[in-house]
């Protein structure tokens, strides 16, 4: 009996994991975009009047090479061990980020803010 | 004294597998490009200790592998991820081994894998500063449960195998 509760607890996780999930996966695609280094934003983009650029975003001596291409963002090359960022490919989900984690790097969408949030951020 | 040097060799081997399982894993690729998310082998050696050797062993034998690790993959910074997923998944499945005896021993598997993801996720909104990272939670939920069922049915064969030690 026992374990019968356990292993329902079991199957609860993972269905609630898959769900969520799907949950993320289909957040839709916002706009602006916000760039995160080590916590701070460093850079606000507006996807859809933003030129195609490659930029770097450094952190402690190692560069993360951004580039934004027909209003889409990634991460084209990382120094970094694992290159997690870089296979995560176009950022697509608002619920989403592109994650560095040796770089302390985050990109991410944002709603649309008033310079006095940004202020207040 | 014969005892304490035939514990010693023990810890030493399951020290030294697990490690050898931990390189092996490295050179599988991962399909999914999302941090914090991969079968976790080694554990298997983790899951098996907690179920036949004592707390402080078990601490031990983690301990040394995340370490030696991290040295052998070169990939130190992900010491803090390693280190706080594992001492909350250690504690988790050293209370869970309480009530939960040796032929389920996959049950606590599969929470141990959940705590261990979420160990990961605190550290990551710690140094990220970005709560956004919650998103991948989710995710780990669902693999950690699959990685988890996996590697504790792998335990609970080689203890099944290893009834004679100790």
């Amino acid at each position: 009996m026992k374990y019968k509760i356990l292993i329902l607890i079991c199957v609860c996780l993972t269905l609630a994991g898959a769900a969520g999930s799907l949950l993320v996966l289909n957040a839709p695609a916002k706009q602006r975009v916000n760039i995160l280094s080590n916590g701070k934003i460093v850079r606000t983009l507006d996807l859809s009047e933003q030129k195609d650029v490659v930029f770097d975003v450094n952190y402690s001596g190692r560069t993360n090479t951004v580039e934004v291409k027909n209003g889409r963002i990634r991460v084209r090359e990382a120094q970094c061990p694992d290159h997690t960022c870089v296979k995560s490919g176009w950022l697509s989900s608002s619920a989403m980020p592109i994650v560095c984690l040796p770089n302390h790097l985050v990109i991410e969408f944002a709603d649309a803010e008033s310079e006095v949030d940004a202020i207040a951020r | 004294m014969r005892a304490k040097v035939m514990r010693l060799t023990q810890l030493g081997l399951l020290t030294a597998v697990s490690l050898i399982i931990f390189v092996i894993e490295l050179q599988i690729p991962n399909p999914f490009p999302i941090p914090g998310i991969k079968l976790g082998l080694a554990n298997i050696i983790t899951v098996f200790a907690v179920y036949r050797y004592k707390a402080g062993e078990v601490f031990a034998v983690v301990i040394a592998r995340i370490l030696l690790g991290a040295v052998f993959s070169g990939n130190l910074f992900s010491i803090i991820y390693s280190l706080s997923g594992a001492l909350l998944c250690l504690a988790g499945m050293l209370i869970f081994r309480r009530f939960i005896d040796e032929r389920h021993l996959w049950i606590s598997s599969v929470f141990g894998a959940v705590l261990h993801n979420i160990g990961q996720i605190i550290a990551a909104i710690i140094i990220l500063q970005t709560p956004q990272v919650l998103m991948y939670f989710p995710f780990m939920l669902l693999s950690g449960c699959l990685a988890g069922l996996f590697t504790g049915l792998c335990a609970q064969a080689v203890a099944a195998k290893l009834k004679v030690l100790s």
